[in-house]
């Protein structure tokens, strides 16, 4: 796609409760992602855009604009190293209309 | 707490909130447990209510349930970059109540049906995220919660804990979801006044459309699109299969890909000047008959999402969520009436009433749907953009005569499927859906 789409206004309207210092979700082995995966497919299918593709070939985290979707988890089929979890209750994505 | 419940139920969707009013009304002991700061904070759907589902829960739920437009008008879109050609139907016999279907608005609907569901003496406690199944002798005898000191226990757990059913999955119950049994869905709520909503889309107070898509929207991968019309406001949306987002070689975000629906020259004029208040993401089972994982066993039954029940032919989920809900309470009742022990031998009497309903009649009837799909890109492509092209021919008034026109359109279908290939195609289609 030739457009450049700024997730980050789109994210910028929901409502959220972080759970600072306690991510719902994790890499495992982020050298996994460095060296062994090739698509680093998290970086593009995240609807969250919380996945991001570093220069040095790593991916970082960061799940405070998470939509608790799964996507992450699910397609993570070659390596499954997404350690995936709900927040704990009441913190997160609390949608307004859903 | 060490209480202990007739039934525990996890989750207050759709299927949840069916499952613990049916076992309230019935004066079963029931708590609900809930991750959401209330009901519906973590819920999202298109969201299309069908109505024959809940008025089997709560006959009179027309009364004050928060419900936006009826649909008197679906449209179905066949899209190429530029045009669409589509099918419409709008039937008066829709405007008369009692109506069919509305859109509605999840946290708001959510919250409604949660309050009936205390009304009828059930506990709810929200903003508790259960952690796992507690287990004795391979029987579900409670559940672990991330709040109020811990376990909580009872003859029977119901798990209405949604897609990515986290519970039934840590138990071993079934697998991690497969990325082709999967949708992954983005949405859009744009906030505009009713009326201009009504003229946009040609309809009168209270009064909904649907539109749904399909072509050039999702880029060769197996989905749709969708637009919503509520009230004040519009949902426009679209989803594909997670395998197809994962193998996309353009790699589209799902943000990316609705940005271009909402710039799509026949979309863009309807919602124009819409204020965007929330962008929601989520996944929808759409494997079907094939992929509904184990239904009960020692202590538990699983409903709704969690369960894999979307009929995804027809965009129906909700209804077989709330159904599934409400046959698992009834299993439940049932049995507690008969005083026998909520087994798996018990519990088999939900499996037999979900495959005596429309819930696994549907599914079964569309079980090679999935598949036909997945491998058949063509539908979601090839075709929408054939179709346009055709109709853009042959509505192109340029002195080319009508005849060599219809020659040029069989011909585009020969060459971009071949002969062999359309009639394929077509026994596809026919086998999926008979």
């Amino acid at each position: 796609m030739s457009t450049v789409v700024n997730v980050e206004e789109k994210l910028f309207q929901n409502r959220y409760k972080v759970d600072h210092g306690r991510p719902h979700i994790a890499i495992k082995k982020p050298e996994i992602c460095a060296n062994d995966c090739q698509s680093q497919q998290c970086t593009y299918v995240c609807p969250a855009a919380c996945y991001k593709a570093e220069g040095n070939g790593s991916v970082t985290l960061i799940t405070d604009g998470c939509l608790e979707c799964g996507s992450c988890r699910v397609i993570c089929t070659e390596h499954t190293n997404v350690a995936w979890e709900y927040p704990r209750g009441g913190h997160g994505i609390l949608f307004k209309f859903g | 707490m060490a209480e202990k419940f007739d039934a525990i139920v996890v989750g207050a969707g759709p299927s949840g909130n069916a499952a613990t009013y049916t076992l309230a009304k019935a004066g079963l002991k029931v708590l609900q447990i809930e991750r959401g700061e209330y009901p519906g904070s973590k819920n999202v759907q298109g969201a299309i209510l069908y109505s024959d589902a809940l008025e089997k829960i709560i006959p009179d739920f027309r009364d004050d349930a928060p419900l936006e437009r009826h649909i008197i008008e679906q449209r179905m879109w066949m899209l190429d970059e530029r045009s669409f050609v589509g099918t419409h139907f709008r039937s008066d016999d829709y405007n008369k109540p009692p109506y069919n279907r509305y859109t509605i608005i999840r946290a708001q609907f959510d919250k409604w049906f949660s309050s009936k569901v205390r009304e009828a003496g059930a506990l709810l406690i929200c903003e508790t995220t259960v952690e796992q199944l507690l287990m004795d002798d391979n029987k579900v005898v409670g559940v672990r919660c991330d709040r109020m000191g811990g376990d909580v226990f009872a003859d029977v757990v119901i798990l209405a804990d949604g897609v990515n059913s986290t519970l039934a999955r840590k138990a071993g119950f079934h697998g991690e979801l497969q990325p082709k049994n999967v949708a992954l869905a983005v949405k859009e709520i744009l906030f505009m006044p009713e009326e201009t909503i009504q003229a946009r889309f040609n309809i009168g107070e209270e009064e909904g459309v649907v539109i749904e898509m399909m072509g050039s929207v999702t880029e060769g991968m197996v989905g749709t699109g969708f637009l919503y019309t509520n009230k004040d406001s519009l949902t426009i949306g679209v989803g594909c299969l997670l395998s197809d987002f994962k193998a996309n070689p353009k790699k589209t975000t799902p943000y990316a890909l609705l940005e271009k629906l909402k710039k799509h020259p026949s979309i863009a004029p309807l919602i124009e000047g819409g204020e965007m208040k929330e962008y929601c993401a989520h996944l929808i089972p759409e494997g079907g008959y094939n992929a509904v994982p184990k239904l009960f066993g020692d202590g538990w039954m699983i409903a709704g999402d969690s369960a894999g029940f979307v009929n995804a032919a027809h965009r129906e989920g909700s209804n077989l969520a709330m159904t599934s809900g409400r046959l698992a309470a009834e299993t439940v009742i049932a049995a507690k009436a008969a005083g026998k022990e909520m087994n798996a031998k018990t519990l088999a009497a939900y499996k037999a009433a979900l495959d005596g309903s429309f819930v696994m009649k549907d599914l079964k009837k569309y079980r090679h749907l999935p598949d036909v799909l997945e491998t058949s890109p063509q539908f979601f492509t090839t075709y929408p953009e054939l179709v346009t092209r055709a109709a853009q021919t042959l509505f192109t008034v340029d002195g080319i005569d009508k005849s060599t026109k219809q020659r040029e359109i069989m011909g585009s279908f020969k060459s971009a499927r071949k002969l062999t290939g359309l009639v394929g195609d077509a026994f596809k289609l026919w086998r999926a859906t008979r």
